[in-house]
Order: C-alpha cells, then structure tokens, then sequence
C-alpha cells in the first residue's frame, strides 16, 4: 500500500512537475533568460511570465499628438544600423558586458527614472548637442580622445541608442548629434521600438537607483 | 483722376525708395559692438579671421567711440573664469580638481554633463572626471603657463613670457588679469593654481585677510553713523600695476569675488579690464 502511493506521487510529480517550472515565455526558443555582467554589476533580462499580461497606462497609448511625438524612421542616418530586441541582446551579452559597447537612454532624465532597459546609460539627447560646452567631455567619456575640434573616435564605443518608442525623437536628435560631432554612424545602432517595444513582449525594465 | 493716381503712385515710389536708400546715421553705432564681440572670440586669436581683420580695419577708419577704440590695454581677454583658467592648467599638468559644486548649480547644462558622466562612469567602472575638468580645447595661456611649469620656469620668467605673447597678440586672458597699466597680472594667475591645488588636495581656503589702511596703502575706511547702525565703506585707489583680481585677493582673499567689486564699481567700469591708476574703487563688505 505504501509503496503504491509512493509510486503514484512520483507519477505525479513526474508529470506536472516540469511543466511548473518551466518558463512559458522564453526569450528564444532555446533560451529561457539571459545574464550577463557589466563591470562586476549582473543583469537578468527575462520575459513577464503572465501569459494573460498586456500593456496598461502609459505604454499602451497609441495616439500622441504629431507634433510633437511624430512617427520616426528606421533609417536615421546612412550608416546607422537599426536593430531590434534579438540584436540588442547580442549587443548587450557581447560588446556591453565586454566594456566596449554603451546601451544609450537618449531620454530626458524625468523619463528615465520611471524605467528603462537593463544597462542602460542615460545619456539625454540635449547633452550631446553642439550647443553644450561640455560635449566634448561626454565625447571622451563614450571612448573619444583628443582636444576638442580634433577628437579620434577610433577607440569610440558601440552604441545602441533608445528612446521612448517609435513616436519618440529624442533618440532619434540623440543620433544625429553624435553624427554631427564626428562619432561614426557604423558605431551607432538604432532600437527604434524602445521602451514601448521592450515593454509590448514582457521583457525586463529596471527602474534606476535616484 | 487717373493722373492724381499716377502722380500719388509715382510720389509714393519716390518716398519708397528714399527711405531705402536714405544714408542711414545710425549704422555707424553698431560697429563698435562689433568689435567688442570679436574681441571676446577666443578661438580666432591666433589666426585672426577675415571678418575680424575687417571689423578692425572698419573700426579705424570709422573711429568708434572713446570707450571701445581706446581701453587701457592691449590685451585680448576673453569671459574665461580664474576657477576654469587655473582648473585646466592642473588638468594639463595631471593634476585633477573637483568643479566648483555652485558653478556646477548655476550651469544646467553642466549638471547634466556631470549627471551624464557619473552615469556612464557607474556602468563601465572608469573614472571620469566632472565637465569641464577636461576642457575642449586647453586656451594658448593655459598651455603657456603648463608648459613653463613643468620646465619649472621661474614665475619671472612666467611673468615676462605670459606678457610678451599677451602684447604680440598671440593670448588672451580673463578680464580680471588685466592690470591699471595694461599687462597681465601673472601673481594672481600663479597664486590662483596654488589656491585651487591646495583646496583640491583637501587644503583649507584662504582667509580673508587684514588689509592695513592709512598713507601710502591706497585704502580708506569711511565709517558712517546713523542713528541705529554704524556702517563702514572702504575705498582703494588702483597703483600702478593692480588687477581687479589682485585687488579682490587683497580685500577677500579670494580672486573670483572680484566680480562684487567690479559690480559697486560699474559707473566707472565698463569691463574689469579698464581700470587705470588713480582710480578710487569702491570695496564691498562681505
């Protein structure tokens, strides 16, 4: 008798337990989640398990006023690359944990401390604009050396750079002013879906420390 | 009637064409501001720019008004500040220093450059210094007195340097360097970096100093009494070589408060670079 309901526990057991633990909502077929470190400092991207969960507040709006918040372009400038959630992951498992790639908030700060990407850095679009005399500052910050007017961007950092989402120009002003202080566009990456985006499948935002 | 509405169409084009072409008297005034603002563009001193050469060339033939052809000096000055000017020479002699926390709060834009920094510093572990301790470009004085430093010149030998390229047109320097006799107060400048180096290094900073009044020291105290307070002004006549800033390292201990004497000053003043000898200053009590 005892030894038939031990049988019949580990039948049960056997049969519902993966399913339980499993993760229904992977991000690749092959790949549950991901973790990766920056600097000592580790970061799990996973997909919101709820598979009843859908967007709400904020995030769900599908009609802001143009202008300002126009439709944006794939295509920013010749040479930037547009990338979506797969190619950010990449970016973010190889050149960020590797210290030679930089994920870029181009938001407002008030728009980055209600959330944003894993990682990321929030480099606000308006800092990077020629009219700030410390641009060049931040320039050598993202991997430029050299005074000012003659920077060398050859040991420049790979950047993804994101905004609110694809009705969003920040990211996109964010681009062009790197493009226009001599950054290469093929070090430049463009996640146009951004916060929306990520958001719309259930994947990690963090909120950042204040 | 068609006539009338000729001869009123004609007039009309007459007048039209008076008021565009008249000589206008008032063009002449604002070629001096001209040159007051290329006189401020530090980028183009060493290669002077065709414009500037031609606002120049305007402004003689065209003989501005007293105040701009002629101040005391021939030294290009520009808006820098002694903070910033002594900041980047210790950054070009590897020598970081902290910016200024109140110069930081009245800059937005410098907060979020240093906001942006320390971001970009938290995720890649790298040390970044605050904006503007890496200047965009170091300005030909603050690479003069670099270099002359890390030979270990003497500050004679600064002096005589500083002031050579000063009169060959080849520098600027902040208004307040500029001394009653039109030369570059290379003291304050020097004494400026060792203040800064010194508070940089956890040092404490200056006082404010005694000044002794009475013959000969150029100061005058005038106390005046009212019914409920006494109040005390002080006066100082400029001598031959003094600079705002060496004045304001005289009464406060500190160059960059030259500004609040400069400020009670300003009917006589129209720069910081324009004082001349004899001149009775007012000094501010802080």
């Amino acid at each position: 008798m005892t030894q038939k309901l031990g049988i019949s526990a580990a039948v049960v057991v056997g049969l519902f337990g993966p399913v339980v633990h499993a993760q229904d909502v992977a991000l690749r077929p092959d790949q549950s989640q991901m973790t990766f470190a920056v600097n000592g400092q580790s970061f799990t991207v996973q997909r919101d398990q709820d598979t009843a969960a859908v967007l709400t507040g904020e995030l769900a709006r599908t009609s802001r006023p143009c202008p300002d918040f126009c439709i944006q372009p794939m295509i920013v400038a010749e040479g930037v690359t547009p990338v979506a959630e797969l190619e950010l992951l990449d970016f973010l498992a190889g050149p960020v944990a590797a210290g030679n790639g930089l994920l870029i908030d181009a938001r407002l700060p008030d728009w980055f401390a209600k959330g944003t990407l894993p990682a990321a850095v929030n480099v606000p679009f308006a800092a990077l604009a020629a009219d700030n005399p410390y641009q060049t500052d931040i320039l050598r910050a993202l991997g430029a050396s050299g005074d000012g007017g003659t920077l060398d961007f050859s040991a420049a950092r790979a950047l993804v750079v994101y905004a609110n989402g694809p009705w969003d120009e920040q990211g996109t002003r964010a681009i062009k002013h790197l493009i226009a202080a001599g950054y290469p566009p093929s070090k430049i990456h463009n996640y146009r879906g951004g916060v929306q985006a990520w958001a719309h499948l259930g994947l990690t935002l963090t909120q950042p420390a204040p | 009637m068609i006539r009338s509405v000729a001869a009123l169409f004609v007039f009309a084009v007459v007048l039209c064409g008076y008021i565009v072409l008249r000589p206008a008297p008032s063009q002449v005034v604002p070629i001096p501001e001209q040159v007051a603002v290329t006189r401020a563009q530090t980028d183009s001193i060493l290669a002077p720019t065709a414009a500037q050469e031609i606002t120049q060339a305007v402004a003689g033939v065209v003989q501005a008004p007293e105040r701009n052809t002629a101040p005391a000096t021939a030294v290009q000055t520009d808006d820098s500040t002694m903070d910033q000017t002594a900041a980047n020479v210790l950054a070009g002699l590897g020598l970081t220093v902290e910016p200024n926390p109140n110069a930081i709060k009245d800059d937005p834009m410098r907060q979020m450059t240093t906001g942006v920094l320390s971001n970009i510093g938290a995720i890649t572990g790298e040390r970044i210094n605050g904006a503007g301790a890496t200047p965009a470009a170091e300005s030909p004085l603050e690479l003069l007195v670099v270099r002359a430093l890390k030979e270990g010149k003497s500050d004679a030998y600064i002096d005589t340097i500083i002031n050579e390229a000063a009169s060959a047109g080849d520098i600027s320097v902040p208004r307040l360097l500029v001394t009653s006799d039109g030369r570059v107060d290379t003291a304050v400048l020097l004494s400026s970096i060792v203040t800064q180096a010194t508070i940089a290094a956890g040092g404490a900073a200056p006082a404010v100093p005694d000044v002794p009044t009475g013959d000969g020291t150029g100061v005058e105290v005038r106390v005046v009494q009212r019914a409920t307070e006494t109040e005390q002004y002080r006066f100082y006549t400029v001598s031959r070589g003094d600079s705002l800033g060496a004045i304001a390292v005289k009464f406060y201990g500190d160059v960059n408060k030259y500004d609040l004497i400069y400020q009670a000053n300003r009917q006589f003043l129209s720069s910081p670079d324009t004082i001349r000898v004899g001149q009775r200053l007012s000094i501010p009590t802080i």
